[in-house]
């Protein structure tokens, strides 16, 4: 840990303003060399917006940048990479179809031919001396979302960053992935290199970072220096703070699932020996069986890549099943059409908010509708979009979940990653389903967004609804099922009551050690 | 505000426009004519004599229908490319059939139902590069450009043979009598085809907008894994909206037969679609622009015709302008992105 050590970057009274509403507001920031600087806030709060104003992706309204002590105006994220900074962006934008080492040249080749052999030597130094471990030459939709993360990284460092911005950069990984990602971290830091880190687990930003920055409502709520301060003892002190400073009213409870909840006999959803493929031919599910009563919350707890997704989706009729029968409320809904199978009641939160869960350049109000576009009253005998009413039920979705958006006419990709995770959840939640399926449901969101969903789910599960919960967040598992099934390599491996079960236990058999 | 939203994307074409002019302005000069000249002389001939400005008018009539399609099919991120082919067919199915109708059938009925044959005839020849995407995800590009060499040949060989009005002659079909033609908007010698043209591509555009199909294509058009996520029937979209564009492009060679041509002629292939595919981009597969941006191509076209006869200069070079206009578009949009990212806007 390097504090003290020399300013590599220093941005000063940063402003920056969205048709009226202002992102950033006269913000200072600095971070140090061999630093591990966090940066945290609630959805919306402006810490992308900061930071794509550093990677030259955004030009600032007002406000000065200096790069080791010179000043600079950073036009494009290209004149960013010349110095010295590099991005790793929220949504991934890796390549799928291409190797690991072709998307490493990505933009960065300005020769004829490829310099395959001298790249790849460079790529396995750098991997080398960071423990970065992925093999160059796999393609991306080979990699799971923490290999992913690791390509960014290794393609920062083989352009020659230095200052490294990674944004929520373990909202998508699984535990394990989050250890192995922090030891790489550390080794960054010990080399020298600075690290901005943004986070809403305020637990790991205290765990690895050398100085925290808050940012709320897009104006600097604070700034911590962590040096020397002891986490063990003071960290839910720190806590408390942290959480002070992102929200106005900070007042919020874990309420832990009431464990002497009488759950109905009544089967509602029920899986008998489901077989399904990947996408890569493989079978992904191998004969999963379990049922989830009514107002049931049934959790899936697993490392990621072990047939989570496959699940939601045999369920949801978007993938096919090879053989075994899904039935619901006693209809058999085995390979039906996925409007059939939502019209009975099925609802889907997908993890993929960006590619699946919501198109880009609609309006909120054109996303909100995914499901209910052709009934009445947002579509009159079928066929004519009432605008007015499609656009009043947008507001009302925005209003309860709070989404920061200017209006229901705003392109959703001008949101912040959270709040488009809200408009999903608003949208699945909205309608009281017969069952309601989420894939981390809450990746993305702020605690306080995070504590409301989880709190949802149990109101909703109160009301009759039966939830399908995937999760590989154990403690999110814990907190909100009634059971919990712990899915490995696409065999769900044992059930378990969530009542009298460790966390622990539930991590072993993650790992599918059965004893 | 919406007059401001009008005015930003209106800045587009028009800068493409105007930089597409001083560009041909100074290959004029460069080819040894006087560019003031010239474009006064194409001016004064596309708008300044009534000749001109009627046959602008007509001129509209195929790009309006044409273009109606092509918004519905591009909203759905489905590249029909195909529109002469599927153009050529609905024109031959008319010229075939028409002279059977012509006087059996009161004139209005006549109209009508060759009007509806013209569209089948399109849609029908969409059919095959319709169901090779839907059911085998094959690239539509290739398949409706392909099939336009088939169409130019079938077309070719039914109105030499079997459609031949007299062996011998100069192929076409039988000629539709002046006064069965399409009449006129009155007070004008414009045929009512402008008419159904602007009808039909503000129903396009209200279509897209504002009905829960349209909403599918846009909806398939912009990211089809959503749209499969939210139980869109992807294929049905494809072959939905294939179907209506061929349909439209069928309907276009109804007009002009009926209209102008009176008869398929051998040799005929007047291009529509090159002119229409531009358009659309140009107006942002906006219907509405469409309008006054077809009434701009239809001048360009036909005061390039007159001036090719008066002046000498290539009747082509109205290509060049066409073509320049998409390259100048292409740079204001690139312009207005890299704008937006840095403004905000
Ligand atoms: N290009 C844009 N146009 C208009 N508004 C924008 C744009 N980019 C961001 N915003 C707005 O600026 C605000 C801050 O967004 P930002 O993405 O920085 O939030 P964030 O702190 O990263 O939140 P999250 O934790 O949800 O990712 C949001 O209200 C967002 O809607
Ligand atoms: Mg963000």
């Amino acid at each position: 840990m390097a504090s003290g050590g020399e300013t590599v970057v220093e941005m000063r009274g940063i402003t920056k303003c969205f048709g009226g509403m202002f992102a950033n507001d006269d913000i200072d920031f600095d971070l140090k060399r061999g630093e591990i600087h966090a940066l945290l806030g609630e959805n919306g709060a402006g810490k992308t917006t900061l930071m794509n104003i550093l990677s030259g992706m955004y030009h600032p309204d007002s406000g000065e940048i200096f790069i080791k002590g010179k000043k600079v105006r950073i036009g494009s994220p290209r004149e960013s990479l010349e110095l010295g900074i590099g991005m790793v962006y929220q949504h991934l934008t890796l390549v799928p179809t291409l190797s690991v080492l072709e998307n490493i040249f990505l933009g960065t080749n300005r020769k004829f031919l490829l310099p395959k052999k001298e790249a790849e030597k460079r790529v396995r130094a750098i991997s080398k001396k960071y423990g970065i471990d992925v093999d160059p030459h796999v393609e991306i939709w080979q990699l799971s979302a923490g290999e992913q993360e690791r390509v960014e990284i290794l393609k920062l460092f083989y352009r020659g960053s230095d200052v490294l911005i990674l944004d929520e950069p373990t909202s998508v990984l699984s535990p394990i992935e989050i250890d192995d990602f922090f030891a790489v971290l550390k080794s960054m830091a010990d080399a020298g290199k600075s690290v901005i880190f943004i986070t809403h687990k305020i637990e790991e930003a205290l765990f690895i970072s050398d100085r925290v920055t808050i940012l709320k409502k897009g104006v600097k709520g604070g700034e911590i220096d962590l040096s020397g301060i002891d986490i063990e003892n003071e960290g839910a002190r720190l806590k408390e703070k942290i959480v002070g400073m992102m929200f106005k009213d900070a007042s919020f409870s874990e309420a832990a699932k009431e464990e002497s909840r009488k759950i109905s006999d009544r089967v509602v959803l029920a899986l008998d020996g489901i077989v399904a493929k990947s996408d890569r031919d493989v079978e992904a599910l191998k004969k999963i069986t379990f049922d989830i009563h009514e107002g049931e919350i049934f959790g899936i707890a697993g490392v990621d890549g072990n047939g989570q997704k496959e699940l939601a989706e045999v369920i949801a009729g978007q993938r096919k099943v090879e053989s075994g029968t899904i039935t619901l409320n006693e209809t058999e809904i085995t390979n039906r059409s996925i409007r059939f199978i939502n019209e009975m009641g099925v609802f889907y939160v997908t993890e993929d908010r960006i590619e699946e869960g919501s198109v880009a350049n609609f309006s909120l109000a054109e996303n909100a509708i995914f499901r209910c576009y052709r009934n009445e009253p947002f579509a009159k005998s079928g066929i004519l979009l009432n605008m007015d009413r499609i656009k009043n039920y947008c507001d009302g979705l925005i209003e309860s979940y709070s989404i920061k958006a200017q209006s229901s006419d705003t392109i959703v990709k001008t949101l912040s990653g959270g709040n488009i995770q809200k408009l999903i959840l608003a949208r699945e939640f909205s309608y009281c389903p017969a069952v309601l399926i989420c894939n981390k449901p809450t990746h993305g969101l702020d605690v306080m967004t995070m504590q409301y969903i989880r709190n949802e789910l149990k109101a909703q599960s109160e009301k009759g609804v039966s939830v399908l919960m995937i999760s590989s967040d154990l403690d999110e598992i814990k907190e909100v099922s009634d059971r919990i099934g712990v899915i490995f390599k696409g065999e769900i491996i044992q059930i378990l009551p969530n009542r009298g079960t460790s966390k622990k236990q539930i991590g072993r058999l993650m790992l599918g050690i059965t004893d | 505000m919406n007059f401001k939203r009008i005015a930003g994307t209106a800045v587009g074409p028009v800068f493409a426009i105007l930089s597409a002019l001083i560009a041909g302005g100074i290959l004029l000069l460069i080819i040894g004519f006087n560019p003031l000249k010239t474009y006064s002389q194409l001016f004064s001939l596309g708008v300044g004599t009534y000749l001109g400005l009627t046959e602008s008018f007509k001129r509209m009539a195929p790009l309006l229908i044409m273009s109606a399609g092509l918004i519905i099919v591009f909203k759905a991120g489905i590249w029909n490319i195909g529109g002469n082919g599927q153009f050529l067919i609905g024109a031959i199915f008319v010229g075939g059939v028409a002279p059977l109708l012509v006087d059996r059938v009161p004139l209005f009925l006549f109209f009508i139902v060759l009007c509806i044959l013209g569209f089948v005839g399109g849609a029908a020849w969409v059919t095959i590069p319709a169901v090779l995407k839907a059911k085998y995800q094959i690239n539509e590009i290739i398949v409706t450009m392909m099939m336009d060499f088939v169409a130019i040949n079938f077309s070719s060989y039914l109105v030499r043979y079997p459609l031949n009005a007299q062996p011998g002659r100069f192929p076409q079909t039988i000629l539709i009598p002046l006064e069965k033609r399409l009449p006129n908007i009155v007070f004008t010698e414009i045929h009512i085809g402008l008419i159904v043209g602007i009808v039909v591509v503000i129903l396009a555009h209200y279509f897209i907008k504002r009905t829960t199909l349209g909403y599918e294509f846009r909806f398939a058009g912009e990211n089809k894994k959503a749209a499969f996520y939210a139980g869109v029937n992807i294929k049905k979209v494809i072959v939905l909206a294939m179907l209506l564009s061929g349909g439209f492009a069928g309907l276009t060679g109804a007009i002009d037969v009926l209209a102008i041509k009176g008869a398929f002629q051998a040799e005929w292939n007047p291009g529509y679609a090159f002119s229409a595919i531009p358009l659309v981009f140009l107006a942002q597969l906006n219907g509405i622009a469409v309008i006054p941006l077809a009434y701009f191509f239809s001048f360009l076209s036909i005061g390039g015709e007159f001036m090719s006869r008066a002046a000498e200069v290539p009747v082509f070079f109205v290509q060049v302008i066409e073509a320049l206009m998409l390259i100048f578009f292409g740079v204001s949009e690139y312009l207005k992105k890299r704008s937006k990212l840095f403004c905000g806007f």
